[in-house]
């Protein structure tokens, strides 16, 4: 093994490594870059998308894709929103967000398996559903100044550490044991990598997609959850363009949106930094347009390095021979 | 023989009747109305003050818009509305460069287009409908933060849309006086959130990070308003950092009592989609504005500038903690 091998072939090394570069940069120009509560505050405010990011990684594995997220998010927050507001019991109000973002995750397996609907069609209609669905729901009036009901939720830490801190570890600690320890896991990435060969070995292809879809949402639901804890407020823009943001971190963190390849720690890096370069451009005064054009062009710089890297790959040459 | 008589002058009876009640739908002329985003508290009051403008003035008025910020959704709407020929269309520009094949348009079969809310100052637009002066609006904010914060120190921008026309003239405004009148008030360069209140929080606390010296933050778009007071309450900087902006009694009341935000600076849009639905009447029947026009149901009278084409609906209003209970909007 060589340095570039060691260096360039562990997706997350190399990121960790961009982040650094990144921090070190900023906090050349800002002398608040590198501060504590900086820093805390680039992590609160990951949280969401970390979440979110985790299914994304999921789906992507099974070479399919969610684009609806950003919907779901917003109708699991509305509901979380009444329930605070109506001072429903905790237990439905911390439940209610994760039970209905699990459901609309099924909603989108099911079209997906049943309806054998291609996954970027089937999310991108339930999206349009979703923000109409988002408008009616809340029939032009948000849902704002709500009680601190869910405060302590995401305000608490225990001996130091952010609670919120520990809800992401503790997710991303499952899916890491989902991944790489469980039949489960080869059954997600089996799917990705070639969906033929792996229903003719006997693994339930649409078993392993309701899993992805639904274990998504369950996460989208748990973000909703804390993005009303955090903002207390839900308008009709909530969730937005997540998806987006979700697959960049995804596909920036080594996984490939052709299926087959999980990287939960390179997703984790990805979202840092693009919450990194988010944080960094308001703080050296740079209007944060710009912030967009470097996410894009890193992206697209990492998929042209992907695939400039996977032709010189030993499996390729042997992978085309095959042709 | 008979029979079939009977029953085709039972048709044509019915068929008369049929056309003369389209006919009678008709003769309502179509005023439309396109905001900048449908489904936010801003707007509907907008469309409710339409509402009763079209009631008490006798024409239909048709509401509708894009879902999200989306100049190109927004033209296609307007375009759709002069296909199915409405009389006089209006809308909240969302991006000014991209208007003009679709005056054209409007102009060639004869519908009356103009803006309202926000405007395309070089468009061919028939007249422009205008809550407050630009002017006032920029200074009324500046004016009234300056005295708040003893006239120095550093403020913060966090603005919606990047391409979205009143906002940006706001900001300019805003540049302006404090650049003639406040020498010591240093204004930020200004930060685009696009519609979301988690965007326009990370900025805003982000602009806290980089400043701890911060005195005030101005949510410009009314969508960055929860946002921009969440990050004051959450940085416990509650009196430290005045928050202010655009932003309606409804969106700002919780924040005005948390005293997050220290004041907020609009005006009354149901009277602004009143005064619209009323300006798409005149236009419709030929009749010129006066310099100042009595309109049956506003208060004040409308002033009209006939050298930049704008009908003026009154000077901006200040919400405090102590006034905000007055307004349902």
């Amino acid at each position: 093994m060589n340095w570039k091998q060691w260096l360039f072939g562990r997706r997350e090394l190399t990121l960790a490594l961009a982040c650094v570069a990144v921090a070190v940069f900023f906090q050349f120009l800002s002398p608040y870059f590198l501060t504590t509560d900086n820093l805390t505050t680039i992590l609160r405010n990951s949280v969401e998308l970390l979440l979110v990011s985790l299914g994304i990684t999921f789906v992507l594995a099974t070479a399919g894709i969610d684009i609806a997220v950003g919907g779901a998010l917003g109708i699991c927050a509305i509901f979380v929103g009444w329930s605070v507001q109506g001072d429903w019991p905790l237990a439905v109000v911390v439940l209610i967000g994760p039970a209905i973002g699990t459901g609309l995750g099924l909603v989108s397996a099911t079209l997906v398996v049943q309806g054998k609907i291609p996954p970027i069609i089937a999310t991108l209609g339930l999206f349009g559903v979703y923000r109409a669905a988002i408008f009616l729901l809340l029939g032009g009036s948000w849902i704002s100044g709500l009680p601190d009901r869910l405060g302590p939720a995401v305000n608490t830490t225990i001996a130091g550490i952010p609670l919120t801190a520990i809800y992401i570890l503790f997710f991303y600690l499952i899916g890491w044991v989902v991944i790489r320890w469980v039949p489960l896991g080869i059954a997600i990435r089996a799917t990705g990598g070639n969906e033929r060969a792996a229903r003719l070995s006997g693994i339930s292809i649409g078993g392993t997609k309701f899993f992805v879809y639904g274990f998504t949402g369950l996460l989208v639901g748990f973000a909703a959850c804390l993005y009303v804890a955090r903002y207390r407020n839900v308008e009709t823009s909530t969730g937005g363009l997540i998806a987006l943001d979700a697959i960049v971190a995804s596909v920036l963190g080594g996984t490939s949106v052709l299926g087959g390849k999980a990287n939960l720690l390179g997703t984790m890096f990805g979202v840092l930094l693009v919450r990194l370069l988010q944080n960094g451009f308001v703080l050296i005064g740079v209007p944060s347009l710009w912030e967009q054009v470097i996410t894009g062009a890193l992206l697209i710089g990492v998929l042209i390095l992907d695939a400039w890297a996977e032709r010189r790959s030993p499996n390729y040459t042997r992978w085309l021979a095959t042709r | 023989m008979r029979r079939k008589n009977r029953w085709s002058a039972c048709f044509s009876a019915g068929l008369m009747l049929f056309t003369a009640g389209i006919g009678l739908a008709q003769s309502k002329p179509k005023v439309a109305f396109v905001p900048q985003i449908v489904g936010i508290p801003y707007f509907n009051a907008m469309e409710e003050g339409g509402k009763d403008a079209a009631e008490k003035f006798g024409v239909e008025f048709v509401y509708t818009g894009p879902t999200d910020t989306n100049p190109a959704e927004q033209l296609r709407i307007v375009n759709g509305l002069i296909d199915q020929g409405v009389s006089a269309v209006s809308l909240s520009v969302l991006d000014a460069s991209s208007i003009d094949p679709v005056m054209k348009k409007a102009k060639e079969k004869g519908v009356k287009i103009f803006t309202s809310d926000s405007d395309a100052p070089k468009s061919e637009r028939e007249v422009y409908v205008a809550q407050a002066r630009d002017q006032d609006l920029g200074y009324t904010i500046i004016d009234e933060l300056a005295k708040r914060i003893g006239e120095q120190g550093t403020i913060g921008i966090v603005s919606g849309e990047a391409t979205a026309t009143n906002l940006n003239t706001w900001i300019g405004f805003m540049q302006e006086r404090v650049k003639e009148k406040y020498p010591k008030i240093t204004l930020l360069q200004p930060q685009f959130a696009g519609g979301t209140a988690q965007r326009a929080f990370q900025l805003a606390t982000d602009l806290m990070t980089a400043h701890p010296d911060l005195k005030g933050l101005i949510a410009v778009a009314s969508t960055t308003c929860p946002g921009v007071a969440q990050a004051i309450e959450t940085a416990g900087k509650i009196g430290k950092v005045i928050g202010t902006g655009y932003g309606s009694p409804n969106t700002v009341r919780a924040y005005l009592k948390s005293g997050a935000f220290g004041f907020s600076v609009l005006w009354n849009p149901r009277d602004l989609g009143y005064l619209t639905v009323w300006a798409g009447k005149q236009l419709i029947d030929g009749k010129p504005f006066a310099e100042s026009n009595t309109v049956p149901g506003l208060d004040q009278p409308a002033k009209y500038d006939a050298a930049t084409k704008v009908l003026l609906l009154g000077p901006p209003t200040v919400f405090t903690k102590e006034n905000v209970d007055q307004y349902k909007f």
